[in-house]
């Protein structure tokens, strides 16, 4: 390509220059809003100005200064001459073989540097808990708790009116992250239907399931009262609450563990025991 | 000719008699009348699919075509009346908020009349003003936030229902879809949401109508689905356009060693 | 006599202390090809410098503490609620430093451009076959780039402690648990307990801040000067031979451009920093383990994995009371296919089509119908899994069942990258018929190893090189 002609410079250089008088502007009017405390949509916009007039302006300088022909450089074949890679091996497994013809030090600097390695991975250890029956267990287990809201409020069944769903936790552990439990007051007419072994497990309609989505743990916090089902937002997990909490869509493969209800003498909400499996989501071991 | 000026007297003087004789506005305490009132428009507006005597009626085919309102109570008449809900002309779609079809006298006494059919929820009276915001946020995400979301866009259901968004709620819509529990949404009574805390949830969603959205254009509250867009439509097409103008175009297809070219050893 | 001018004397003044002008002379004197498309890489690597310059900023304010504290700043609808001191910070910089906001959302911003131009790279490398020998170990490199970003982009948005990224922490826990074996080991270790514990957001503010960081500017060293050191490819051409580079010297022109692009790049950001709101964490809430908003989505390099886990029906395997949890599958497991097959590709390709030369030369993808259309499978089929990831978004957007958008990518996740694949063939053939070009659906194009070495074979070799 030719050289540009010297008399085409006019517009890129008046361009080049405008670009720079920008940035130059806004940079003054950039600190004049930092000075004046910041606006966000101001700051953007100005910062955009005055790297993109620094930007365009360096572009078109370069284009200006620059020959626009294009300039050959030999490539040469990456890989060395096979003579130089004979060479290079040779060096190395001449002086490695010095070091590798003592074969009981070797062998013991192995095992040295190997049992170093695994003594360095014991500090890791203390990084966490052994994954014990925490993963299996909830304070549920420790005893019958009444079931109070977040702000600790014990729950009746008449608290709650029909199609109406409130999160509970055991007493004195609102912040268990393994706890959280929906209370659903389900209406006469829907077909409630317990689990074998859990008639009982029910109060007035009242029935209780672990928040917790046994797919990856996300709170499944859409009732859907009409049908008696539960959304899990994150990936549409559905549970029918009706059929014990069975997972009817989505990846979901277990149903929503069931925390059996009772009612103590002032008629407030209690939980009898743990709920009827592992919360959560699923690991190796879970049905140990 | 005297026949049409005959016909046409006549048709001025019904005319000028319903002027004169039209239904004015309710006299203050004449509760009976707008109970009259709301049960006429109900005849009219809502037996045929809530039955006569608002006890809900059934298709041949034993599908439900409205279900019964005698626990619907003040609140769920009121939000189904005000959002133009109700009257629905398609009982298989989900409803949608769409204009009323009543003015707010006749709403009233719509409500008045399904009110009194029997025990449902009352429409809560509350001063969102005055109640506090911070709080009503909190118990916003903690019970609303799963199906409208956090910023109140609303959200999916199961098998094509949708979690309305909250933008256009009015504080009595707000209140009243809680403790009616419209639809497929769940019920909150007082026992679980106290007066005091719907005020607050209240105010919170009023305020979600118009929040603080001092990072830019909040392009639809929705969180990462419609940023990814943004950076790929704009963000991507910005640097393409960028590189585009920098750099060159692929050489044409010519012999080899035509050009001028400098060897640079 | 006269002082010489000042950078005559400053080169002196250098080369007395390193001796390095003749390796600098070749190093400013350095061609560069400068097709657009070359360009890429320079893009997440301007990214990447924002992320740490906006970065540095946003640590003088965040801390990286789960300590609950009560909040007493000027964002009135949070006033008086607890939070941890990490998304106490957080806020306090988005509503009352100086500059704040708009750096964190520059530097968010900066976050979802660095991948994506990283995937528009690793696209443009993949479809010209720019990872071929001698590059393949470069190649590696750059995967394994990707994949550090990918982690440090998830640890940096989980920092904060608000109810979306603690949803995504949560789904992150559960993954790591499915791993059988030594799943529940690992996630304890991780995260210090069960979820959510009190010690994950102080461990990824230094795996953010300092150990992804500090691994990305160690290898990104190394992949760029491995580009100088084998000369970056070139497209064939008037002149264009395996046997050279033509383009532009290092020193004044790529330099020039290569700051002007960095300022361009910059001023894209700021843009999107100042004009569109990303990631308003003040709407969202401090995060609640027993909380959750409708429309939780991870940022979008991470949709794929939200997507498949959201398409996988609900299987599990089960036997002898021991199980593997249905995240594996589509969690552990296609990350692992994914990124193994990413790392496999060049050794992977140079068995199938028996080409082990070395090649300097890109190819147009329709020259290579086959690489092509499975490049282009791959990624309609990420692409279903990113879609899958947003099905709830799409079904309100247009008024779906969520459920039916869900059952639709169950089988579009096996359709789709076949017809796109299929396509994508047929018009690579059709393509490069019309152009008269060799099309090699299996075979290699020309080449040299060091065998061929004799002039004749260097003869031979350009003029299979060049255009036909």
């Amino acid at each position: 390509m030719a050289e540009p002609d010297p008399g085409d410079d006019g517009p890129a250089e008046t361009l080049a220059a405008v670009s720079f008088g920008l940035a130059t502007v806004a940079a003054v009017a950039l600190s004049v809003v930092f000075w004046r405390g910041g606006q966000p949509q101001a700051e953007g916009i100005l910062l955009a100005v005055v790297c993109g007039g620094l930007g365009v302006g360096i572009v078109l300088w370069a284009r200006l200064a620059t020959p626009q022909d294009h300039v050959t450089e030999e490539r040469h074949l990456v890989g060395s001459t096979e003579a130089q890679v004979e060479a290079l091996a040779s060096d190395f497994e001449a002086g490695g073989a010095a070091f590798g013809r003592r074969r009981l030090l070797v062998g013991l600097l192995a095992s040295a540097g190997a049992a170093f390695g695994a003594a360095l991975v014991f500090p890791l250890r203390s990084l966490g808990p052994r994954p014990g029956k925490g993963f299996k267990r909830t304070a549920y287990a420790d005893g019958q708790f009444r079931l109070v809201t977040a702000e600790g409020e014990p729950v009746r069944v008449d608290d709650l009116p029909l199609d109406g769903v409130v999160t509970v936790w055991p007493e004195g552990h609102t912040r268990d992250g393994d706890a959280p439990t929906l209370l659903i007051r389900t209406r006469p007419e829907q077909d409630l239907r317990p689990r074998p072994g859990r008639g009982d497990w029910t109060i007035g309609g009242v029935v209780a399931y672990s928040k917790l989505c046994t797919h990856v743990g996300c709170p499944v916090g859409l009732y859907q009262a009409e049908e008696g089902l539960l959304l899990c937002p994150c990936h549409q997990s559905t549970f029918d609450v009706l059929d014990g909490a069975r997972p009817i869509f989505g990846p979901a493969a277990r149903s929503l563990p069931q925390l059996p209800l009772g009612r103590n003498e002032q008629g407030e909400l209690i939980a009898l025991g743990d709920f009827s499996g592992p919360v959560g989501p699923g690991f190796w071991d879970r049905d140990r | 000719m005297t026949e049409r000026r005959g016909w046409l007297a006549f048709v001025l003087a019904v005319m000028a008699v319903t002027v004169v004789f039209r239904p004015g506005p309710e006299p203050a305490g004449a509760a009976e009348d707008v109970l009259a009132t709301g049960r006429r428009l109900f005849q009219l507006g809502c037996s045929s699919c809530h039955g006569t005597d608002g006890t809900g009626l059934e298709t041949p085919g034993g599908d439900l075509r409205g279900p019964s309102l005698i626990h619907s109570g003040e609140a769920s008449a009121y939000y189904e009346l005000s959002t133009g809900r109700m009257p629905l002309s398609d009982s298989g779609q989900q409803p949608h908020r769409k204009r009323p079809a009543y003015g707010p006298a006749d709403q009233a006494a719509i409500v008045a009349y399904v009110a009194s059919l029997g025990d449902g929820p009352r429409l809560p009276r509350l001063d969102a003003g005055a109640a506090p915001l911070a709080p009503g946020g909190e118990l916003f995400r903690a019970n609303c936030a799963p199906c409208h979301s956090a910023t109140g866009a609303g959200g999916a259901l199961s098998y094509g229902r949708a979690a309305p968004p909250l933008n256009e709620a009015t504080p009595d819509q707000v209140a009243a879809a809680v403790r009616a529990g419209p639809g497929q949404m769940p019920v909150f009574g007082p026992g679980v949401i106290t007066d005091e805390q719907l005020a607050g949830i209240v105010r919170y969603v009023q305020y979600l109508r118009n929040p603080d959205d001092r990072g830019g254009l909040p392009i639809g509250r929705t969180g990462p689905v419609p940023e990814g867009a943004v950076a790929w439509f704009f963000g991507i097409g910005a640097f393409l356009a960028a590189v585009a103008w920098i750099g060159t175009r692929a050489p044409a297809r010519e012999a080899v060693g035509s050009g001028k070219e400098r060897t640079h050893g | 006599m006269s002082r010489a001018p000042a950078t005559r004397r400053a080169v002196a003044w250098l080369d007395q202390r390193f001796g390095a002008a003749g390796f600098a002379r070749t190093a400013l004197n350095k061609v560069f090809p400068d097709h657009w498309s070359f360009m890429i890489g320079e893009l997440a690597l301007y990214c990447f410098t924002i992320l740490v310059l906006t970065g540095v900023y946003l640590t003088f304010f965040f801390h990286a503490s789960p300590t609950e504290v009560v909040y007493q700043g000027s964002y009135a609808p949070l006033r008086g609620l607890p939070m941890s001191e990490a998304y106490r910070s957080a806020i306090y910089l988005s509503f009352d430093v100086r500059a704040g906001l708009v750096m964190r959302q520059i530097h968010h911003w900066a976050a979802l451009l660095f991948l994506a131009s990283i995937v528009v790279h690793l696209a443009r490398v993949f479809f010209t076959g720019a990872f071929r020998r001698p590059r393949e170990i470069n190649w590696m490199i750059g995967v394994t780039l990707m994949i550090l970003a990918m982690v440090n982009g998830f640890a940096g948005y989980s920092l904060l402690d608000d109810q979306l990224s603690g949803t995504g922490l949560r789904i992150s826990y559960s993954i790591v648990l499915s791993v059988p074996v030594v799943g529940t080991w690992m996630a304890s270790l991780l995260f210090g307990g069960e979820f959510p514990g009190s010690d994950i957001i102080s461990r990824l503010f230094v795996i953010h801040v300092l150990v992804l960081p500090a691994l990305i500017v160690v290898l990104l060293t190394i992949h760029l000067a491995i580009v100088v050191r084998h000369k970056h490819t070139q497209f064939a051409g008037p002149g264009r031979l395996d046997t050279n580079v033509v383009g532009e010297r290092m020193w004044p022109s790529y330099a020039a451009k290569a700051i002007g692009l960095f300022f361009l790049t910059t001023a894209v950001l700021c843009l999107l920093g100042g004009l569109f709101q990303i990631n308003p964490i003040w709407l969202f809430g401090p995060f609640n383990p027993a909380q959750v908003s409708a429309a939780s989505q991870p940022d979008w390099y991470m949709g794929w994995l939200d997507g498949a886990l959201r398409i996988m029906p609900g299987w599990e395997v089960r036997a002898f009371g021991f199980e593997i949890p249905n995240p594996f599958f589509p969690g552990a497991l296609l990350g692992g296919l994914t990124f193994g097959l990413l790392y496999t590709w060049p050794f992977l390709e140079a068995w199938a089509t028996g080409d082990h030369a070395e090649h300097h030369l890109c190819e147009r993808p329709r020259q290579r119908p086959l690489r092509t259309a499975m490049g282009v499978a791959t990624l309609s089929f990420y692409m279903v899994c990113l879609l899958g990831g947003a099905a709830d978004v799409i079904a309100v957007t247009l008024g779906l069942s969520v459920n039916a958008v869900l059952e639709s990518f169950r089988l579009a996740i096996f359709v789709v990258p076949l017809v796109c694949g299929w396509a994508t063939y047929r018009l690579c053939v059709e393509l490069s018929a019309r152009d008269g070009l060799p099309a090699r659906p299996g075979g290699g194009s020309g080449g040299r190893t060091r065998r061929s070495t004799s002039r004749r074979a260097r003869r031979r070799a350009a003029s299979t090189a060049g255009p036909e």
